[in-house]
């Protein structure tokens, strides 16, 4: 039936065709010649339009106009008008320099970019092939206003924190959302960073709105690429790249550390552990161990890609492998991924599209799992004894040592452990639309994602975590399932002067996580690693379930008028099963004038584009997991009533607050967009105030109450903001063009209010004994908190130090109470995470066929504090014995540093170690190599690029650790904390693009 | 015709897939109170995990359940290192984010709160039969001994203290209670407890608390409400019925050998102790390394004062108490005030075994040692019932019967000391079983401690310190000035600072 409808149109406008017989012929091209298939030739003042075929060629008819014009346009390309002078022409259209006609993906729908209201940004894939990149978020980096992209962990495989204008949320996670053609919250490993098409960043709420609850954090919109119609073209692309730590700290040699020891024990009355002799010998030898040489190496990182992509009018396809061997900077540590893609686009006829995206994704981690602790190996790398050798005559390890830290050996560690995850993901999305009717569309979007995910450990003895006899070897199993089902409706309509686009949708989403957990202690042999659970000495198994759900419903409406005045208003309410108020509605509004479209702009060569926008909205934060309001009865490790017959132990869980919200997030923006000659210099500039009110947090519980803590909605927080954004194209010339683009980015954080409470104290990180962090209100979140180190008491103020016990050399913290020692109410703030402002500086120079890209990327006005500074110069008083070399420059009578000497309280919680962080990093440079044409024939090649390029190589900091862009920034309360993390490294990479 | 009927057809599906999912939240693989407490081994789980929360590293596994009691003569610790926690007690200048002393805090509360959740509910248990009802109460008594046991530690290291005794209600802070109050409660629980439990569980379930045990704990209730800061005299009475009762019993007695108590588990001596098993995740720490000095490789966390050990009695279980010769890894076996040992100190000999599995050693030289093992922490043990005995009855005749000088001579004797002549008054009595529990308990939990606290020893102890105790490292002037604040620990700044309307204990 629909074949038949379909062979009448099509013989309808056959018979149209003949019917007018006066043929037009031609031929459209790009700047460099290639033809350009898919742009739509129209004849003026007509309806009659013809797209060019994949030669670029086209046919009109043009009918019985006396002089017709053809308006020929394509996307990125400036639209043309041509007088029909002949019956064969060649059209040539330039490249659009002005990015204001780009169609951006707004969720749930496309939109004009000048049309847009809210706050909105894009990577493409040009620049996303710039830089050798292994995770998606990478390519946010520097590349945007109000995205700050901070790695917590140099390990390979390892997720990547993104914010959008700061951070919100104390609690859930501050990532924004991110949306991969279509699916919500789907998994960003999935997608090679050449897959990607664009990326939008949704900033202010009137954007992200449509997402409701999920939207707090903004929402990065990820579309992935399609085929063209034309012959196949096939892509591969190929990188290696050596890595290597990016710095080394300056700790202290083998025997000036054996010197420090004694001198220790001096003070403390201990002795000398060095004797005379062992001393000497280390004299000759003064090296000993470099601990930070011994656990890192320069590998080899390789990627390879390989697309191929094409097809017909009716059937595009675009196919991908990816493959990335990523070992990492430690030893005995790495990553690998092989990623497939299909994505399928098929006119099903007329009226229905059929677009099918189905993602494989393998990776495997071995090692990459340390999270940042002051015990793990890299830490340990600079607090271990350089006096201990790595092995013993023997050739074993050398457990511990006498000095210095009191873990494991880090070489032992790492080598001795493994923690092997193997994930297989699947990921499916069809999207049908149907053209229900003229200017009424339905689309349904179904997203099925599915992934089993295996997690082998063994921990022998000689690890950390083997430590009290808790040698053991696990296996984890974790199924996680989701789909998601969006249905919505665009009417999309032109009244004279009115321009109407109404989106209505119906969205629900499921997801379940089944996972088992079994585990042996005490293996009677770990010869055959965690392959065998049997040798296990004890065995314990465990099993866990979460499922949830959410029901969504969403109105859009965009309406312009004369396309200068530009409205959109969103509502959309979401039901969770997390919470005991199941629904909540996130309403947004936001107002446009595209002033350039006035009568008196109208004539402006200079200012050809000029946009205002203003807008309102709310998002939520689903901060909470599933059953956070069921109090439960959870299952823990046995007792033993004889000393061996288990008991099984359910303790009562901890209290449950029943009243939990959403966090809200409501925020205004203006913002202005402004093009200058045509598009050579673009001028973006915002300005926010985002309030996040209902924060959530899982608040201590006092321990005559059960302790942990439990979730509650305690207050608020408030972001303030400008971003500016300038684009620029400083040269064009024949041979040579420059261009630029500059962002700057500041925010201001502050905490509104805490339920009543000035603030809240927060606990340590990991084995790290003591916080440093502090949420208080009138502060940022971010805030360090301890006592204010002011250097050492001096011999002239023997007097006033006498007062606090001490001597000159000691310690000498700000006594703020004025009682004359170190107490509580010396605690105050000392620091902040969060920057000022950060900035990326993107420069692209091309000279014929050579082109340099430079990125800058920097922040400043954060402060890190270092628990790897803090330990290195020994710790909780002076509980381990210091490797940092900064201790040679302690405090002498002669010489009056600020290093204090030892047997005094050297607290960790101070100031003492707490650092500017401000940085700027050349994070990539690239010199890139187009083979000329004329040599491409012969290989029979369509395009071949190579290009050596170079990742972190220099930085500017004060910041005496490893890396100031690197922490522990799993939360908006942490960031700014680093213990040992390991850093981002310095690589150098060689590659080459080809195109068949 | 298509427009016609996909129109609705694509309306009604857009709506009608809304009912695919559910919001109400369904957690599959988790119980909740809603479902429990339906069958006595549900009940059992319950009863379990508060046994746990206390024998728990971060509880009473380690040494740091004794942080602030550090104050005491028979301990004190590296002078540098890591020992910064329980150096600061040692000195008289804890602070309240002292993270070690949280052990004592956290360890009981996590137990009360679990004990808690048994006796609220274990009623709730379906019992027809009457051995079913008899288990039921078993529970319940299980949870009343330990919900009275962990208070009893708490009101004698912090002071007042919150009393809860029910669920936790969050949205409310409760005040802090004097202690004579929550000696009430602690009484009411020992009582519960001891009517609702058997004498004594053997086998599997040894590590049970009885209701022999509930009494001992209540003999040394009584015993210490004689003392400060209560001071009433009128439980010296009740303090040696009940100790008396659990003698008569006949269902305890001494090791024959003093080092046996500290190398068996269970053993005839233990009234009540805590059980570990290290392949269980469930290590005991206070044996072992803990003890073993720096010079021989260990952890150097505690050892005795120098005058506590210059004044032990001359005998086998002095002993056998304390390690005198070092076994130096670099200079060979040293005697202990050597100058080239890290700390010039005797150190304690009697928990270096564990069961067993504490240490191998040689005369001359430490082959290996472990940091956990799977001795059993006895919280009671019978000589702790016939020193009660002995102080109480007598200052509470204010006279010395022969029964009270035989219970102390029981413990002298089996230290290898002679019988005490008799003729001593009660207070010189009492003073002479006070001087025997400081060696019969030598560094052994609270056990020291607390007796300087309930006669208020501490101007004594604190005169008594050898000045060469390290010197660079001197006692808090303030306390030495004023000692009486120090008796009790600050409340840890966590919960304090969690506490609206709680005041810290003065000084701190």
């Amino acid at each position: 039936m629909k074949r038949l409808l379909l062979l009448m149109l099509l013989a309808s406008g056959l018979l149209q065709a003949y019917a007018q017989k006066q043929l037009t012929k031609g031929k459209v091209l790009d700047e460099t010649g290639q033809p350009l298939p898919g742009a739509t030739v129209r004849v003026k003042g007509t309806n009659i339009s013809s797209p060019t075929n994949a030669q670029g060629e086209f046919q009109i008819a043009t009918g019985e106009t006396a002089s017709p014009v053809l308006v020929i346009s394509y996307i990125g390309y400036l639209t043309q008008e041509v007088a029909v002078t002949g019956s064969d022409l060649s059209i040539t259209l330039k490249t659009d320099a002005r990015s204001l006609n780009d169609i951006v993906v707004v969720g749930y729908g496309t939109q004009k970019k000048s049309d847009v209201t809210g706050a909105t940004s894009s990577v493409k894939a040009v620049e996303i092939a710039k830089r050798p990149l292994v995770r998606v978020e990478q390519a946010l980096q520097g590349t945007t206003s109000g995205v700050t992209v901070q790695s917590n962990s140099g390990q390979p495989g390892r997720g990547i924190s993104v914010r959008i204008r700061g951070a919100s949320s104390i609690t859930g996670g501050n990532d924004p959302l991110y949306v991969i053609d279509g699916y919500i919250g789907g998994n960003l490993e999935s997608i090679a960073p050449s897959d990607i098409e664009s990326m939008e960043i949704l900033k202010d709420a009137s954007a992200t709105a449509i997402y409701g609850s999920r939207g707090s954090n903004g929402v990065v919109m990820v579309t992935t690429k399609t085929g063209k119609s034309g012959k196949p073209r096939v892509d591969a692309s190929a990188w290696i790249s050596k890595a290597s730590l990016p710095k080394k700290l300056n700790l202290m040699n083998a025997y000036e550390f054996a010197q420090q020891v004694n001198k220790k024990g001096d003070v403390a009355g201990t002795g000398h552990p060095f004797t005379d002799a062992q001393l000497a010998e280390l004299q000759k030898n003064p090296g000993g161990t470099d601990w930070q040489d011994e656990l890192t190496r320069k590998p080899l990182t390789q990627n390879y890609q390989i697309g191929v992509s094409g097809g017909s009018e009716n059937v595009k396809y675009y196919f991908s492998y990816n493959h990335l061997d990523q070992p990492g900077l430690l030893i005995n540590s790495g990553y690998k991924r092989n990623t497939l893609r299909a994505n399928v686009d098929i006119k099903l006829n007329r009226k229905m599209d059929l677009k099918v995206n189905i993602t494989g994704l393998l990776p495997e981690s071995h090692n990459t799992d340390f999270s940042g602790d002051i015990v793990d190996p890299f830490s340990q790398s600079s607090m271990w004894d350089p006096t201990s050798p790595v092995r013993n005559a023997a050739g074993d390890y050398i457990s511990q040592s006498n000095f210095a830290s009191l873990a494991k050996n880090p070489v032992q560690n790492i080598m001795s452990r493994s923690v092997d995850g193997k994930t297989s993901n699947l990921t499916a999305t069809g999207v049908f639309t149907y053209r229900i009717i003229d200017h009424l569309t339905f689309t349904s979007n179904n997203s099925y994602e599915l992934q089993h995910q295996q997690t082998q450990s063994v921990f022998p003895p000689g690890t950390n975590e083997a430590f009290n006899g808790n040698d053991y070897a696990k296996m984890e199993n974790n199924r996680y399932r989701s789909w998601q089902n969006s249905n919505f409706l665009t009417y999309n309509n032109r009244f004279g002067d009115h321009s109407l686009t109404v989106t209505a949708l119906v969205e629900q989403a499921s997801k379940t996580n089944t996972s088992t957990i079994a585990q042996a202690n005490q293996l009677s042999t770990y010869s055959l690693g965690y392959w065998n659970l049997g040798l296990g000495k004890t065995q314990s198994t465990s099993s866990g379930y979460w499922a949830d759900a959410l029901i969504s419903y969403m109105g859009r409406v965009n309406y312009a008028f004369k396309d200068k005045y530009l409205l959109t208003v969103s509502v959309r309410t979401d039901g969770s099963s997390h919470l005991v108020e199941k629904y909540s509605t996130f309403p947004a509004v936001a107002l446009g004038w595209a002033v350039d479209k006035e009568g008196f702009m109208a004539g402006s060569k200079v200012v050809t584009g000029l946009k205002i926008r203003a807008s309102y909205g709310q998002t939520g934060n689903q901060a909470v997991p599933a059953y956070s309001t069921i109090a439960q009865i959870g299952t823990a490790l046995p007792y033993y009533f004889d000393g061996s017959t288990s008991s099984v132990n359910t303790p009562l869980g901890t209290p449950v607050s029943t009243m939990l919200q959403w966090e809200k997030n409501t925020t205004y923006d203006v913002g202005l967009d402004m093009e200058f000659w045509r598009g050579r210099l673009t001028f973006t500039a915002d300005a926010y105030n985002k309030k996040v009110s209902d924060l959530l947090y899982a608040t201590d519980n006092p321990f005559y109450y059960g302790g942990g803590s439990f979730q509650r909605n305690i207050g608020s927080v408030r972001n303030t903001g400008l971003e500016f954004s300038v684009g620029g194209m400083p040269v064009v010339g024949k041979d040579f063009k420059w261009t630029s683009n500059f962002n700057i980015s500041f925010n201001r954080n502050e905490v509104l209010d805490l339920g009543g409470q000035d603030n809240i104290i927060v606990n340590g990180i990991g084995s790290a004994q003591q916080g440093v962090s502090i949420i208080k209100v009138g502060e940022p979140l971010g805030t360090f908190y301890g006592y204010k180190y002011l250097g050492t008491w001096k011999s002239e103020e023997k007097t006033e130090a006498a007062l606090y016990g001490k001597k000159p050399g000691d310690t000498k913290y700000a006594d703020l109470d004025g009682d004359h020692k170190l107490s509580g109410g010396d605690l105050t703030t000392i620091g902040n995470g969060m920057p000022k402002y950060y900035f990326g500086f993107i420069n692209d120079f091309s000279y014929k066929n050579w082109s340099l890209n430079v990125m800058f990327q920097g922040t400043h006005g954060n402060q890190m504090y270092s628990f790897t500074q803090a330990y290195t110069m020994g710790g909780l008083g002076d509980a381990r014995d210091a490797t940092n070399a900064q201790l040679l420059d302690m405090w002498t009578p002669e010489k009056q540093t600020d290093v204090p000497t030892y047997g005094n309280q050297n607290e960790i919680k101070s100031s003492r170690y707490v650092y500017d962080a401000s940085y700027i990093k050349l994070k990539n440079i690239s010199l890139t190599y187009t083979i000329p044409e004329s040599l491409l024939g012969r290989i029979h090649a369509r395009s071949l690029d190579v290009y050596i390029s170079a990742q972190n190589i220099w930085t500017i900091t004060n910041y005496p650790g490893y890396d100031p862009e690197v922490t522990n920034a799993t939360n908006a309360i942490t960031q700014g904390l680093e213990t040992g993390t390991i850093p981002n490294p310095k690589t150098y990479t060689i590659g080459l693009r080809l195109g068949l | 015709m298509n427009k016609k009927y996909f129109l609705p057809l694509a309306i009604a599906a857009m709506i009608g897939v809304s009912s695919c999912v559910k919001l109400t939240e369904d957690p599959r693989a988790t119980l909740t109170p809603g479902n429990y407490f339906n069958t006595q081994s549900e009940l059992d789980g319950a009863v379990t995990s508060a046994f746990r929360a206390l024998a728990v590293d971060g509880a009473w596994g380690f040494t740091s359940k004794m942080t602030s009691y550090f104050g005491s003569d028979d301990l004190t610790t590296h002078p540098a290192s890591n020992k910064a926690d329980s150096r600061e007690f040692d000195r008289l200048q804890g602070t309240t984010t002292n993270a070690s002393m949280r052990s004592e805090w956290e360890g009981p509360w996590n137990t009360i709160y679990q004990a808690n959740n048994v006796i609220t509910n274990f009623e709730k248990v379906a019992a027809t039969t009457n051995e079913a009802i008899q288990q039921r109460t078993y529970s319940g008594g299980q949870a009343y001994f330990l919900r009275g046991l962990c208070y009893f530690y708490l009101v004698r290291t912090f002071g007042a203290l919150p009393i809860v005794t029910g669920p936790a209600d969050i949205t409310v802070t409760p005040a802090r209670e004097e202690p004579a109050k929550v000696y009430e409660l602690i009484i009411a629980d020992l009582k519960k407890a001891a009517e609702m439990l058997p004498d004594k569980w053997t086998g599997v379930n040894v590590g049970r608390p009885g209701a022999l045990a509930a009494r001992a704990v209540l003999a040394n209730v009584y015993l210490t409400m004689a003392g400060w800061p209560l001071n009433q005299n009128s439980n010296y009475a009740l303090a040696a019925t009940e100790a008396k009762a659990v003698m008569d019993a006949g269902k305890y007695d001494l090791m024959a050998d003093y080092l046996d108590v500290f190398k068996t588990n269970n053993n005839i001596e233990s009234v009540f102790g805590l059980q570990y098993n290290v392949g269980g995740q469930l290590p005991n720490r206070s044996f072992g390394a803990t003890c073993i000095p720096d010079d021989e490789g260990g952890w150097d966390d505690f050892f005795p004062e120098i005058n506590y050990f210059k004044d032990a009695p001359v005998c086998k279980r002095t002993d056998q108490t304390f390690h005198t010769q070092i076994k130096s890894n670099k200079i060979g076996v040293v005697r202990w005030d050597d100058p080239r040992t890290a700390t010039h100190h005797p150190y304690y000999n009697k928990f270096r075994y564990g069961a067993g599995d504490g240490i191998v050693e040689t005369p001359t030289q430490v082959v290996s040692f472990n940091a956990s093992t799977n001795k059993t922490t006895d919280i009671v043990r019978f000589a702790e019932t016939l020193l009660t005995y002995a102080e109480a009855s007598a200052m509470a005749a204010n006279t010395v019967s022969d029964d009270a000088y035989e219970a102390l001579n029981r413990v002298r004797r089996r230290a290898g000391l002679p019988n005490i002549v008799k003729g001593l008054t009660a207070v010189a009595f009492r003073d002479s079983v006070v001087n025997e529990r400081k060696y019969e308990f030598a560094g052994e939990f609270g056990q020291r401690w607390f007796d300087i606290v309930r006669l208020q020893l501490l101007p004594k102890v604190i005169a008594r310190r050898d000045p060469n105790e390290f010197k660079d490292l001197p006692l808090n002037p303030a306390a030495v000035a004023n000692p009486g604040p120090k008796y009790i620990a600050p409340i840890p700044f966590r919960d304090l600072n969690l506490s609206p309307g709680w005041t810290q204990n003065p000084t701190y």
